[in-house]
């Protein structure tokens, strides 16, 4: 079933004078449940799609449509709102709060989703999918005291304890060596497999493309 | 999530410093305060402890009360109109007291009136702090003036004009020392301003400003106070621009993953607001203390209604730091942030 569809999206960047074209009519839809991968060398647009499709900045022509809403004409605060409660996100740097502890980065993003849970039923569920990211015995800790592959479990299950339905992930093994990169990608697919997570994933990393059940690959702004 | 608490917690060196600063700026003014308080006490209490009214000096003294002199059958004119009316002058100068040593005054004779001190002829009332000299109660001090003797008929507290203990003579003895029958001021309480012919008039206020050295000294003061709680609102707004900075990528995160911007000056604000109130609590409580301990030659004077206008001022002034500076959270993307790398 198909949950996000991207419709003739186009992105223009002004250059001074020169008007640079990075999307040149998109057209792709993402199937619930499914991880779908963008690959493509540096400058092909796959990082600008993701952006775009999340809500993170405007296209310059076509539709975004998810769940029957169109995010390209939605305002502001209402994008924001489908960003925190529906949409979960990975980057190549987890970026955690410095000054909160493990457990508490998925506390925040709760209550930035405006989760309904009470307070024991948050702790209860953090704790559930720290165990899950095998990150609990670490939940009183600080970004500073983490690994970088700590970071980014923190960072993953910080991006879906909300249970989102579309979970962005762009370059998340980048900053990782490889074995860590491994270990990070298998969690991401069981853990949106298992909650059936649809995911729109960006990587360079042809290793990578084995955790994925669709690749798409872009060059100067098209889908090939 | 109270995420302004957990952030003070995690660093509390950097907050702790903003502290100081900010109870070092507050309790500095907080002195200051005082002193100006003190000062303006020490200089005009004779005249600031009256109650809102009107001051009349004759028009041709051009707003300086010493060359004032109010015509006798217009003094009583406006006296016998005004039930509350009250005339007096004052004038610098000694008392010798029992060992022959000249203390400075102020004397100062009234009409009969509830608002200033009536004394029979050779009778004098002074100000307590002539008590911490040595003078007491029954004691004889004399003026060159004056042909008869003053006899301390008890004090008052906290009467000074011009940095001078007050001296309560009669009528009589005030003529024979000033060679004056005229008074220089009337005083009308609680009333608005009358058009009588050869007399100007003047508020509490305006009253005071025409008093020497008065409005410069309180100028200077109000200045320095001021400009400490400028400084004030100055180091807010250049802390958390400083912080805000530092920060720019953890708020486009935060943002990206759909915080409220609202939620970011939430948090600017508690930030503030728990520096400031920390730090106002100790310098209030400090000041206070010196309030008691101040050394009796030091005229300060501190009250809670003063203090607790300036922590009012100084929540406003951190307030409006912290806002002006938390402006560049509103412009902030989060895919600029995303783009950045890890904060």
């Amino acid at each position: 079933m198909t949950l996000f569809t991207i419709d003739e999206v186009r992105k223009t960047f002004k250059n001074g004078e020169v008007e640079e074209e990075i999307l040149k009519g998109i057209n792709l839809s993402l199937n619930e449940g499914e991880i779908t991968a963008l690959v493509g060398a540096s400058g092909s647009g796959k990082s600008t799609l993701l952006t775009i499709a999340a809500g993170l900045q405007p296209a310059t022509d076509g539709q975004v449509l998810f769940e029957e809403q169109n995010l390209t004409t939605m305002k502001t605060d209402q994008v924001r709102k489908l960003r925190a409660s529906k949409f979960g996100f990975v980057f190549q740097f987890a970026h955690l709060v410095p000054f909160l502890t493990v457990e508490e980065q998925l506390l925040l993003m709760l209550d930035v989703a405006e989760s309904p849970l009470k307070k024991n039923e948050q702790k209860y569920e953090v704790n559930r999918l720290l165990e899950l990211v095998g990150m609990e015995h670490r939940k009183t800790a600080y970004p500073s005291s983490l690994s970088g592959g700590e970071k980014q479990r923190v960072a993953i299950a910080r991006a879906i304890i909300h249970q989102p339905k579309v979970l962005f992930a762009d370059e998340p093994t980048a900053s990782l060596d490889s074995q860590r990169s491994k270990e990070i990608m298998l969690l991401l697919r069981t853990l949106t497999k298992t909650l059936n997570i649809t995911t729109l994933l960006v990587t360079h990393d042809e290793e990578m493309l084995a955790y994925t059940d669709r690749i798409i690959k872009m060059s100067d702004g098209v889908v090939l | 999530m109270n995420l302004a608490w957990k952030e003070m917690k995690k660093n509390k060196v950097r907050f702790l410093i903003l502290g100081s600063i900010i109870f070092l700026v507050s309790f500095l003014t907080f002195i200051i305060s005082g002193l100006a308080n003190g000062l303006s006490q020490d200089n005009a209490a004779l005249i600031k402890d009256l109650p809102k009214g009107q001051f009349y000096m004759a028009e041709d003294a051009d707003g300086t009360f010493n060359l004032s002199r109010i015509d006798s059958d217009l003094q009583q004119k406006v006296i016998s109109k005004e039930k509350e009316a009250v005339a007096f002058s004052i004038q610098m100068g000694f008392l010798n007291d029992q060992d022959d040593k000249q203390q400075s005054v102020a004397f100062v004779t009234s009409t009969e009136s509830t608002l200033f001190s009536n004394v029979h002829q050779d009778e004098v009332l002074l100000d307590s702090s002539l008590q911490d000299k040595g003078i007491q109660v029954g004691d004889i001090l004399t003026n060159n003036q004056y042909s008869g003797k003053f006899i301390v008929k008890g004090f008052v507290e906290q009467k000074k004009y011009s940095h001078a203990p007050v001296a309560y003579i009669s009528e009589e003895a005030y003529q024979e020392m000033y060679r004056v029958a005229d008074k220089q001021l009337i005083f009308v309480p609680n009333s608005e301003p009358n058009d009588i012919k050869g007399l100007q008039a003047y508020s509490n206020k305006e009253f005071l400003n025409t008093i020497p050295s008065y409005n410069a000294e309180q100028l200077s003061l109000n200045m320095i106070i001021w400009f400490l709680v400028v400084i004030s609102g100055m180091l807010f707004a250049i802390f958390f621009y400083m912080m805000n900075v530092q920060k720019i990528g953890l708020y486009g995160i935060l943002k990206a993953i759909g915080l409220k911007t609202s939620k970011l000056f939430k948090m600017i604000w508690t930030q503030m607001a728990i520096i400031t109130i920390f730090s106002l609590v100790v310098s209030v409580s400090l000041s206070q203390l010196f309030n008691i301990v101040a050394p009796k030659g030091m005229p300060f004077t501190l009250t809670i209604g003063t203090t607790t206008q300036l922590s009012v001022v100084f929540l406003l002034i951190g307030f409006i730091g912290a806002t002006l500076s938390g402006m560049q959270i509103k412009k902030i993307e989060p895919l600029q942030a995303i783009q950045q790398g890890e904060a």
